[in-house]
């Protein structure tokens, strides 16, 4: 059974300002997407549709599971994962409890293999487990959110700008387990990213958004070949 | 939309406004020639009652100044009424005060707890405001009860009423009614004035938007303390009067009951609105005694229930729905 | 010496009502940010559902557990159907509606049971422990004992629980808890209906020490909003400390004080929330400054 996510039709917005027209993608199964786009485009709101954290119109579909008009926590419960702006840590927490809430949907002994394997990613996070989240840097942070959501074995990741805020060797680590992740788990992944340059790094294709609509799509290679988005959004090449 | 409607929003929004003004001035004054007629039409009984509303009127006024303007909840409201009614009894009682001079003593002490107790509780949020009020409000009753030589104990003190002069020719109810009459239509219209200046607004801005506020430059902790130390004047005012009309204070006529019923009225009347004290005042004095021959505990299940269902379906209480039935224009602030 | 203990003795066992009541009002605004005004009437209606299984003849603790039962389901379906709809709304008209849900409780009670005192059981032997000159009624011993035990199960609920897990993430971060699958809407149902069991155990202590009456918690409530305060009121194990605090101040102010006396007990709270709000805001183990103005 395919667990493509295959979104039609989106339109989505907070109250009366409409954000997202219309979109239209599909993202197959173990596939990273990236998305781009300039600030206001509506990436984050986006992954907040996929999520259910606004209201919505149109189609979301993940394999089987319609996900429209469900609240988070439901879809959630179908496996989808979202690192959110800002990371969503549960700042007084301490970090294994963190993690631990990753894994809430889920019960069983599945679950110590699981912190093991999070740990295997980010050994950093095993010396702060009893540690207050909200007492880590922000590298730190951005792996605990990371750690967190695979502890969900999620079969869609929302990867809301990961490189905020982050120093770039940071940025580079992370992006390197994201690939490592969706190579060994085959986890689908879909990354809203300002570092154009990165998520094309690790995507097998790219959309750009623009003011609520998509403006191009296709492979990673060839959005990194295009003029216009090296000019926008890649820093180089005149 | 109606055309009524449509009409209205064509004509120049000056014009409007001074429209609507002057049909509201037109309306006060013939509420208030109604309220000089009615003593005497009235028995002495339902004059007496209608007084009573009066008192009240003049308390939920000082009481929505701060609920329902400056957004602050006071659940000790009955405490300044209380600080009122004693200071206006110790006066007549120890010192034969003629009776008009209790009135500014009576509004200035209260005035000044409030402010004393105003500055730590405004502090912080209002939340706070209203655990220490209710503080105020239950410890009020045993400390009336432990001046006894001052206070009278739990006996209270009995007083001599204001006897109406003889140029007059009223009787003692109708006399007690006028003067609590000039006191409600004084308190009233300075309440008007306060919330059309500067202050008001200040108090608005407090009230819904405590962060732009102080952006703005309003001293939120400044506007908040005078709120409540203005409320406890109104209040200290409504209690000296109550003192005038019934002749007899008591520790237990003031329990923490008389400060959540002061409350409970307010809201079902209106917050934020003119005639929503006045609305609550006929509430806190009839609903009681009317429910009551139902079950002793029937006023407070009616009251409970009406506060919930009002912050549900119409946060502006009887005033704001009258509003929205007699007015077709949708209200915009 | 022997006389001062004992005064102390005493006022734990006080306190340790107040800490109980102190412990339901901090539950919630934890989950709610919410001061729940009702939360001392919520208790006095428990134990009034305790002294109605009482009287028709069910044995003490078994009637208990049914009130602490219904007490739970109580504060889950008022959750539900009062405090829902204005979840968000201002502070001012949340604050209004458990004042709301106060009066409209304490006058059902009275409605239904009158506001005639009633004689309420106590659970606990008569008589009194004796040690070092100081001598302990076994109810004080048994009110500190529940306490404990309350404090102890709530406990282990949230450090050693899925659920408890939950309800912590829910209170930490209410979005956050959504995003990872948590039902928020149930969780903070839940966190009523644990508050308002904690209280129905605070107001079947207090029952048998006052009497029985619907108003028999509003001073009850006032100590624990002392307690609260003082402690912090986003720190649970504040808000046990608090309240023996309290109960310990009150009792020896009453005795040593002699302005004070029995009869101005009831202002001891009142300068205990004024003197935290001046001096630490935040309460003695809370962990942020509580907003200012």
């Amino acid at each position: 059974m395919s667990a493509d996510l295959v979104v039609e039709d989106l339109t989505a917005g907070y109250g009366d300002a409409q954000v997202l027209h219309g979109l239209r993608l599909t993202v197959r199964e173990g596939e990273v997407c990236a998305i781009l786009g300039p600030n206001g485009a509506g990436k984050t709101t986006l992954l907040r549709a996929l999520s259910g954290m606004v209201r919505t119109r149109g189609t979301i579909r993940l394999g089987d599971a319609a996900l429209t008009g469900r609240p988070p926590d439901a879809v959630a419960r179908l496996g989808v994962a979202h690192v959110p702006e800002g990371r969503g840590t549960f700042m007084p927490l301490t970090v294994e409890e963190n993690l631990r809430l990753g894994a809430y949907v889920r019960r069983g002994p599945d679950v110590e293999t699981d912190l093991e394997r999070v740990y295997a990613y980010f050994p950093v996070l095993r010396k702060r487990l009893k540690q207050a989240a909200g007492s880590l840097s922000g590298g730190e942070q951005q792996m605990l959110a990371l750690g967190r959501a695979l502890m969900l074995r999620p079969r869609l990741l929302l990867l809301d700008e990961p490189s905020l805020g982050l120093a770039p060797i940071v940025t580079r680590e992370l992006f390197g387990i994201v690939r490592t992740i969706n190579e060994e788990e085959r986890t689908t992944v879909v990354v809203v990213e300002q570092n154009a340059h990165l998520a094309l790094g690790v995507a097998q294709q790219a959309h750009v958004l623009e003011t609520g609509r998509i403006v191009l799509s296709g492979t990673a290679a060839q959005i990194q070949a295009d003029e216009q988005v090296a000019r926008s959004y890649l820093g180089y090449r005149v | 939309m109606s055309t009524t409607g449509t009409t209205e929003a064509a004509a120049p929004a000056p014009v409007r406004q001074r429209r609507r003004l002057d049909r509201r001035w037109a309306g006060l004054a013939l509420l208030l020639a109604a309220a000089v007629y009615a003593p005497f039409q009235l028995v002495p009984f339902h004059v007496f009652q209608l007084t009573m509303v009066l008192v009240y009127a003049v308390a939920l006024l000082g009481l929505n100044l701060l609920v329902g303007h400056a957004g602050q909840i006071s659940l000790g409201h009955g405490a300044f009424f209380a600080v009122g009614a004693y200071a206006s009894a110790v006066l007549l009682d120890r010192w034969d005060l003629p009776y008009p001079l209790t009135l500014p003593v009576a509004a200035a002490v209260a005035f000044l707890l409030g402010l004393a107790l105003g500055v730590p509780a405004m502090r912080l949020r209002g939340l706070y405001l209203a655990l220490v009020t209710l503080a105020i409000a239950i410890f009020l009753v045993p400390l009336l009860k432990r001046f006894e030589e001052l206070t009278g104990g739990s006996m209270g003190l009995t007083l001599a009423k204001p006897q109406p002069p003889a140029w007059s020719g009223l009787a003692e109810d109708q006399w007690l009614y006028f003067l609590t009459l000039a006191v409600a239509v004084a308190a009233f219209l300075l309440a008007a004035s306060l919330l059309r200046s500067r202050v008001g607004r200040a108090l608005h801005a407090v009230r819904d938007n405590e962060i732009a506020a102080e952006v703005m430059g309003v001293r939120l902790s400044f506007y908040k303390t005078l709120a409540f130390a203005w409320s406890a004047m109104y209040a200290g005012a409504a209690g000296c009067v109550y003192t005038w009309v019934i002749g007899f204070v008591s520790p237990d006529s003031f329990t923490v009951n008389l400060s959540i019923t002061m409350l409970a009225g307010l809201v079902v009347g209106g917050l934020g609105s003119l005639a929503g004290p006045v609305l609550g005042a006929l509430f806190v004095m009839f609903v009681p005694s009317i429910a009551q021959d139902v079950n002793d505990a029937a006023p407070g299940v009616i009251f409970g229930l009406l506060i919930i269902v009002v912050m549900y379906v119409a946060p502006t209480g009887l005033a704001g729905l009258a509003g929205r039935l007699t007015r077709k224009i949708p209200r915009k602030e | 010496m022997a006389g001062f203990l004992q005064q102390v003795v005493e006022g734990l066992g006080a306190g340790a009502v107040y800490a109980s009541l102190a412990l339901a009002l901090v539950l919630i605004y934890q989950f709610t940010g919410i001061v729940n005004f009702a939360q001392g009437e919520l208790a006095m209606f428990s134990t009034y559902i305790a002294w109605q299984c009482v009287a028709a003849g069910m044995p003490f603790w078994l009637a208990l557990v049914v009130t602490l039962a219904v007490s739970f389901a109580g504060g889950m379906l008022i959750e539900r159907v009062v405090i829902r709809p204005v979840e968000g709304a201002p502070e001012l008209t949340i604050v209004i509606v458990t004042v709301g849900l106060f009066i409209f409780v304490n006058a059902a009670a009275g409605w239904i049971w009158t506001f005639l005192i009633k004689d309420f059981p106590n659970p606990f032997p008569g008589g009194a422990l004796e040690a070092a000159g100081v001598s302990v009624n076994w109810s004080t011993l048994g009110v500190l004992g529940v306490v404990g035990l309350v404090m102890g199960l709530l406990y282990l609920l949230f450090q050693h629980t899925r659920i408890g897990l939950g309800m912590r993430a829910v209170a930490a971060d209410p979005a956050s808890a959504r995003l990872v699958g948590i039902r928020v809407g149930r969780t903070l149902a839940l966190g009523w209906g644990l508050a308002a069991t904690v209280g129905a155990v605070s107001g079947v202590l207090v029952a048998p020490l006052l009497f029985l009456e619907p108003n028999m918690m509003g001073g009850v409530l006032i100590y624990a909003f002392a307690a609260a305060t003082l402690g912090g009121f986003d720190s649970p194990a504040g808000a046990v400390a608090g309240g023996l605090i309290v109960g310990v101040a009150e009792t020896l102010a009453g005795a040593y004080v002699g302005f004070v006396g029995s009869d101005l007990k009831v202002g001891v709270p009142l300068v205990i929330i004024l003197g935290v709000l001046l001096l630490r805001p935040q309460g003695l183990f809370g962990r942020a400054a509580v907003e200012r103005a």
